[in-house]
């Protein structure tokens, strides 16, 4: 007999590179993994042995990661350069996969056209689809490609006992490891396992007439005759598992791995979160979930109930947090670390043979005829297009999800960040991308500057990120208070980082850079914002490094490859038997096995519709859910909410369309008010949570509190609104607000000030910039300074002035020691400071001292960071003394000062005060800065307020504040003994430059007023400018 | 069995090592004489050594050791009993001793110095600093400009040697000599009790430093005067009044810096501490906010916080609205209140805010609605479905002035 050419295999490798091969340029770039390993194998071009990496988390290494596809990636981006590599590794996979399917599901069947089947049902797989085109886990699905290879050959082996098998599963097992270590670890107890178990039944069943004379004690015999060919595997495959990769588990034990665990979707439960469930359970299902039944049925078979066992446990597994079960089963340190969706995956490629051969049957076999006979050819004509079509929705709709719903922001163009980076020394100091998504490991694969954050969270060594349950600073708003929390402290000392450059592609993050003292530089042609601090040192030039034995470096270099070239070598011979059909081969006992199919179960189909029906009746009942939460209008409670959201996306004709028609709000007088409106809850803010209270609710009115939460890269803003809501027509509607008519005083005035400009270098040089072309540090002093305790915690409080003539940016550094002289604890003034100061402007300040900066253990750490509510922490010694080091340079930027107090009044509310704006620049965040004097005029206690509106030019904004209780406040220490100004004591300086301070006008600025600890009181004004003009 | 006796073998044959046992050998020292008798030499002058030797010739190596480095040199000529070696360019650019030691086979054979003497007659380069880069105007400060004239190889020039300073304020172009000590010289360039730029340079040798400068900033600021100014003195809420202050200069007459922070505090009939912010140019300060909405007396000081301060001024706001009408329909539930009318009679601007707390006939507070002005008037409609039918007690407040009423409001 000749054999034929699998036209269906051929066509599955036709249609499959065509399709995913031309998709990948388009989905690849954009997945959440794929620039990862980009960036990782651009460290295997530039330093193929050098495990050390030190663009990411100040340094970590590359074999906490398995090498082979970086590898593959860095020496194929030599031809053409790293994206080509990228592509060109993802092809292989793709082929991989496809002829991986083929061979898995021929093994399994033994039908070569069911496996043709396998092989086109393998390319419009939506688990594939999303594996490849969402997530852009290359290594997994190479490995997993690899693993479904190797299935055959270890079938083969414990089968026949022929070495030749032996080496073909071993090489490539090996290759398996060294390209991803979960799919080999795993797939060992969920594929090899039951693979051999199915083994040892083929065997038992050639020893018996049929599956129903198949004892047990058959079996069990079988077993024992064939235990050295598994035990020789099993060991062989563990020595791989370890040998292969053997730095990781090397690295593994030296660097445990710290950090908590990071929220991952599929550890959710899906009927909650609906969008996990869609992403983690949907997708990947996608139409297997109507043939659940038929899986079971089949992999319940005596042939297949090793696999049935496997894949039930899987498919249990996957289901993630919906049920307890996986939690039980895993325990809870593997279910935080593991994220789950990998069982979905293999689950449903595990399903793969099955859902082929259920499509044979279907498509020409005698399920056909069994539905033709009961229900006719129309219905299994429609039957068939339901399940294909439904396939192709499927594919069609994973393959769209990330351009309908980006996961990641729009494409950035690199090569001006590049570019900045690389002149003028800026790689001197680290950087940090804001807003890049998972873009910024591209960015770093391009530049050899380095960076805090990092995309590869396993690998972190700092503190600040291994105790924090976020991806990457980069996007920490997403992680609410705790990730903002963690990018502030990288914000307040970037310093300990030598960090100095910022890129903000968000401008949520500007307020936050702002108030912690950072300055815009300038705007790249990319639209990227660039921030800098001043006053930070660049990087050293020796820089810790944790080395690993020559020989790991080694291991790590040559082992990965070689096992391709070894896995190439060894199966080459087999390949061409294979594709050139030149000898002929013997047929493999397995092929013998293949069943006749000649009578599908009634029952079998029969339940499959009434488990379809169910299936379908969840689905549209999920539906209706989703309908009647988002129709707008339906209630008093859904047009609130509607309306919020429209705010919170800034889709502003969408909140219009909620308004009461009868108030006749013109479309485009609406959007003229809410474009006025600008502030840090209008522009800065996510909507974390909104709490609706619906009262005195009559047929057609109601009125609703609405408590709202609000994120801002500031702090967490609590806001109560109050609505008049009415009904029209059966629709609910909100009555709006009345706006201020408010108009300013002049329609043309002038105003003059006084600007600066620094040259920075004014030689164009590579070389250190000239002596002459370096400022004099703008000299302070420190008028007062303290140490306080207040309700529990430590902080440094003060006032100093710029006593220069020029504009100073202020940076100031607290060190905390007891009585023995042993240091505590240091940290920056954060935002309870004006960071800029024109010449002889003064500002209080307060320095909290805030966990992470100087906690190397775990526990004193606060579990949560909230900038609202401080968590003190506990010293295990008293601070009674401290050090202030503080220092200037000169300023040009954000020195506006034109926002005035207009209005004070004392109420019972506290504080109703008004601030107008004089100048020429519209004021985006207002910050009061209150500080609090005793009865001898000594500083007590500093606080802070952002105004949540805007005050615009020459107009009004009112606040309000409440004044505090400072009872409980302690002065601990009260000195300027130890305070320095740019590295010089304080006194020397108070002494030359302001020998005759008028110490009186302090008191004559402040108001009197009698509150509880305290005499007076005082407000200073800081002003961030969103849109400087 | 045959595995164990395997890995014996193995690890025996690992124990037997190459390496052979060194004999002792007896280790003779040539006879060097040093040929070159020049000792002492110029930088940049080329040095070579010779020396004369009896035997082993070619096994000389010569260390050399200054402040440029250490290093071995092998011999560029070798001539029966004679050994030459050429030392570096890098080693004799380099003015001060250099000492060399002969060496054969790791023992020092010979051993001596020479002088190499800095390169004076050659161009003379100038190194100069000079900071800090700004001072303040008065008698103490100073920036100090400090010279190291180098040869062409930088090698400091002797101690001793002459350097004219020169340094230019205003019309005043001021030299004067001084000598290197310990390789450089330097001098103290006073601040001048005038604000300005002090530009110095220096000269050594016939060769000119660059220009460098220091700015003399102003001292501090000495009390001022100011003023205040507005279009009326009218309290409508809607007018900027404009605060001015006299040329503020330091105690020498120097007007201060530009940008110079000036704070006006503003203390109102009700003890209440105001502010608005300026900066100087040309020393004059300007400062704005807005005119209260109420009749008001302000007291306004202007202060440079911890140097200056300004006589106090008074500015008093006579109300602008002396009275408003308010007018009751619709069973009592629609207000009408204005129109305001200022101080010509005419309507007021836009934005004036108007209070109404409601409080019920017992006088607990119920809820508060706040509005503004457009078109001098404006307008509150209190819903039957927020407010049922009852009494009320409405206190009404805008521009300062308060209005109570006590209403039955009934009907839609």
């Amino acid at each position: 007999m000749k054999k034929k050419t699998n036209t269906l295999l051929i066509l599955a490798l036709i249609v499959g590179l065509a399709f995913h091969g031309s998709a990948i340029f388009f989905t690849l770039e954009y997945t959440y993994d794929a620039l990862i390993h980009l960036f990782f194998a651009d460290h295997y071009a530039s330093s193929w042995f050098d495990p050390w990496e030190y663009r990411w988390y100040t340094g970590f290494t590359v074999q906490s990661y398995p090498p082979l596809v970086h590898q593959l990636i860095g020496i194929l981006s030599y031809i053409g350069g790293l994206k080509f590599g990228m592509y060109t590794v993802g092809l292989i996979a793709i082929v991989l996969f496809i002829t991986g399917a083929y061979r898995y599901t021929l093994l399994m069947t033994g039908s070569r056209r069911i496996a043709g089947y396998g092989a086109v049902l393998a390319v419009f797989s939506s688990t594939f689809v999303e594996t490849l085109h969402i997530f852009g886990q290359l290594p997994s699905v190479s490995a997993l490609s690899i693993l479904l290879h190797s299935m055959t050959e270890i079938y083969l082996w414990i089968k026949t006992g022929k070495t030749r098998y032996f080496i073909t599963s071993a090489s490539m097992l090996a290759v398996t490891v060294t390209s991803h270590h979960v799919t080999p670890l795993f797939g060992m107890v969920f594929f090899i396992a039951p693979l051999m178990g199915m083994t040892v039944m083929d065997a038992a069943r050639e020893k018996v007439d049929s599956y129903k004379k198949l004892s047990f004690k058959v079996f069990w015999s079988t077993t024992l005759q064939h235990f050295w060919r598994i035990a020789k595997f099993g060991f062989t495959a563990i020595f791989l598992l370890v040998f292969c990769i053997f730095p990781y588990w090397y690295n593994s034990k030296r660097n445990p791995i710290t950090q908590v665990a990071i929220p991952h979707g599929s550890r959710d439960n899906f009927l909650e979160i609906t969008s996990s469930g869609l992403v983690f359970f949907l997708i990947p299902w996608g139409v297997l979930l109507f043939i659940l039944p038929y899986f079971f049925y089949r992999y319940f078979s005596k042939r297949y109930l090793f696999f049935g066992l496997s894949f039930t446990l899987l498919t249990i597994l996957g289901t993630g947090g919906t049920t307890p079960v996986p939690l039980l089963m895993l325990g809870e340190t593997a279910f935080n670390i593991l994220t789950l969706d990998r069982f979905t995956l293999w689950a449903t490629i595990m399903a793969l043979p099955i859902f082929a051969e259920f499509a044979y049957r279907m498509v020409e076999g005698d399920l056909k005829t069994l539905i033709q006979s009961k229900f006719g050819g129309v219905y299994h004509r429609v039957l068939g297009g339901l399940i294909a079509g439904g396939m192709l929705f499927m594919v069609l709709f994973t393959m769209t999800l990330g351009y309908f719903r980006p996961s990641q922001p729009a494409q950035i163009k690199m090569l001006p960040i590049v570019n900045f980076l690389g002149a003028d020394s800026h790689d001197s100091w680290r950087y940090l991308p804001l807003g890049f998504g998972d873009q910024m490991a591209w960015l770093s694969a391009q530049t050899k500057a380095m960076t805090v954050d990092g995309n590869y969270h396993s690998a972190r060594r700092l503190p600040e990120l291994t105790t924090r349950a976020i991806e990457r600073i980069e996007n920490s708003k997403f992680r609410g208070v705790e990730g903002i929390g963690s990018l502030q402290q990288f914000l307040t000392v970037p310093e300990k980082y030598n960090l100095k450059y910022i890129f903000s592609n968000d401008k949520f993050y500007d307020p936050i850079l702002y108030y912690c003292g950072w300055q815009r530089l300038q705007q790249l042609e990319n639209g990227i914002m660039v921030w800098e601090k001043l006053n930070v040192a660049p990087i050293p030039q020796i820089m810790p490094k944790q080395d690993v034995p020559t020989i790991m470096k080694i291991m790590w270099g040559i082992i990965p490859i070689s096992t391709v070239l070894i896995a190439i070598f060894v199966n080459i011979q087999m390949i061409w038997v294979r594709l050139l059909k030149s000898r002929k081969t013997e047929v493999h006992s397995f092929m013998k096995l293949e069943l006749p199919y000649n009578k599908f179960p009634a029952k079998l189909l029969t339940i499959s519709h009434w488990w379809s029906l169910i299936v379908l009746l969840c689905i549209g009942y999920g539906m209706y859910l989703f309908y009647i939460k988002n129709v707008e209008q339906i209630s008093p409670n859904n047009v609130v909410e509607s309306y919020y959201d429209a705010l919170d996306f800034k889709e502003f004709s969408r909140a219009h369309s909620y308004l009461d028609p009868e108030q006749n709000i013109d479309i485009a007088q609406y959007m003229l008010e809410v474009s006025v409106t600008d502030g840090i809850l209008s522009s800065y803010a996510k909507l974390d949570s909104l709490n609706i209270n619906i009262y005195d609710v009559t047929e057609n009115s109601a009125k609703a509190k609405v408590a709202t939460m609000w994120i801002t890269p500031l702090e967490n803003v609590f806001n109560d609104d109050y609505h008049e809501l009415v009904k029209r027509k059966n629709k609910w509607y909100i009555k709006s607000s009345k706006v201020d008519n408010d108009i300013p005083p002049d329609q043309l005035f002038t105003a003059n000030g006084t600007t600066f400009y620094n040259h920075g270098r004014r030689k164009i040089t590579t070389q250190e910039t000239y002596h002459e072309d370096v400022l004099k540090q703008p000299v302070l002093e420190i008028l007062t300074a303290k140490l306080v305790q207040y309700k529990g915690q430590y902080s440094i409080i003060g006032e100093l002035q710029n006593v220069d003539d020029t504009p100073a940016d202020i940076v100031i550094k607290a060190t905390l020691y007891n009585d023995r002289n042993k240091e505590l604890a240091n940290y920056n003034a954060k935002h309870q400071i004006k960071h800029k100061l024109m010449p002889k402007e003064t500002t209080t300040f307060k320095i909290n001292f805030e966990g992470i900066a100087w906690s190397s253990t775990k526990d004193t750490i606060p579990p949560t960071f909230n900038p609202d509510e401080f968590t003190p922490v506990s010293f295990e010694e008293q601070p009674t003394k401290f050090n202030l080091q503080s220092a200037g340079n000169t300023a040009n930027t954000d020195l506006y000062k034109h926002l005035a107090l207009q209005d004070l009044e004392y109420t019972e509310q506290g504080f109703n005060g008004v601030l107008f704006n004089s100048g020429v620049q519209e004021v985006t965040i207002p910050q009061l800065i209150i500080s609090y004097y005793d009865k001898d005029h000594e500083l007590l206690w500093v606080d802070h307020k952002f105004v949540t509106s805007g005050v615009r030019i020459q107009r009004k904004q009112f606040f309000n504040y409440k004044p505090l209780d400072l009872d409980s406040l302690r002065i601990v220490n009260s000195s300027l003994k130890n305070c320095f100004v740019n590295g010089l004591p304080n006194a020397a300086i108070a002494e030359k430059i302001f020998p005759n301070r008028k110490t009186i006008h302090g008191p004559k600025q402040s108001q009197p007023f009698k509150g509880k600890g305290y005499e007076y009181i005082k407000f200073e004004l800081n002003s961030y400018i969103g849109n400087p003009k | 069995m045959y595995l164990r006796l395997f890995i014996i073998l193995c690890l025996f044959l690992i124990g037997c090592s190459s390496k052979k046992e060194k004999t002792q050998k007896k280790h003779v020292l040539p006879k060097v004489v040093l040929e070159t008798k020049q000792k002492n030499y110029v930088a940049g002058d080329s040095i070579s050594l010779t020396f004369k030797a009896d035997s082993g010739t070619e096994r000389l190596i010569l260390q050399v050791k200054n402040a440029y480095g250490n290093t071995l040199l092998t011999p560029e000529l070798i001539n029966d009993n004679s050994v030459q070696f050429l030392i570096p360019k890098n080693y004799t650019r380099l003015a001060g001793p250099c000492r060399w030691i002969l060496l054969h086979e790791g023992e020092t054979a010979s051993k001596g110095k020479i002088n190499i003497a800095t390169n004076a007659p050659m161009a003379t380069h100038i190194e100069s600093y000079f900071g800090p880069r700004s001072i303040t105007a008065g008698y103490i400060d100073y920036s100090m400009l400090t010279v190291s004239p180098t040869d062409i190889y930088d090698n400091p020039l002797d101690d001793g040697t002459e350097v004219t300073v020169k340094y230019q304020f205003e019309e005043n172009i001021s030299d004067l000599k001084i000598t290197t000590q310990s390789f450089f010289s330097w001098y103290n360039v006073r601040s001048t009790t005038k604000s300005g730029r002090i530009l110095v340079t220096s000269e050594c040798n016939g060769t000119t430093s660059k220009e460098l400068a220091t700015i003399v900033f102003p001292s501090n600021a000495t009390d001022f005067s100011i003023n205040a100014k507005s279009a009326h003195n009218y309290a409508d809420g809607n007018q900027i009044i404009t605060f001015t202050s006299d040329i503020i200069k330091d105690e020498f007459g120097n007007t201060v810096s530009n940008g110079t922070l000036v704070t006006f505090i503003i203390k109102n009939e009700k003890d209440s501490y105001l502010y608005t912010i300026g900066t100087t140019l040309n020393g004059i300060v300007e400062a704005r906010t807005l005119h209260p909405d109420k009749a008001s007396k302000w007291e306004i000081q202007g202060f440079v916080t911890g140097a200056a301060e300004s006589n106090i001024i008074e500015f008093d706001f006579n109300a602008a609205i002396k009275d408003y009408p308010v007018h009751f329909s619709q069973g009592n539930r629609n207000i009408d209140i204005g129109p305001f009318e200022s101080f010509m009679k005419q309507l007021i601007p836009d934005g004036l805010l108007i209070k109404l707390d409601i409080y019920d006939a017992k006088g607990n507070f119920i809820q508060t609605n706040k509005t503004t002005t457009k078109n001098g008037s404006c307008n509150i409609f209190l819903g039957a479905h927020y407010l049922p039918e009852g009494d009320y007690i409405l206190k009404l407040e805008a521009a300062g002035i308060k209005k109570e009423f006590t209403k039955n409001i009934h009907g839609n």
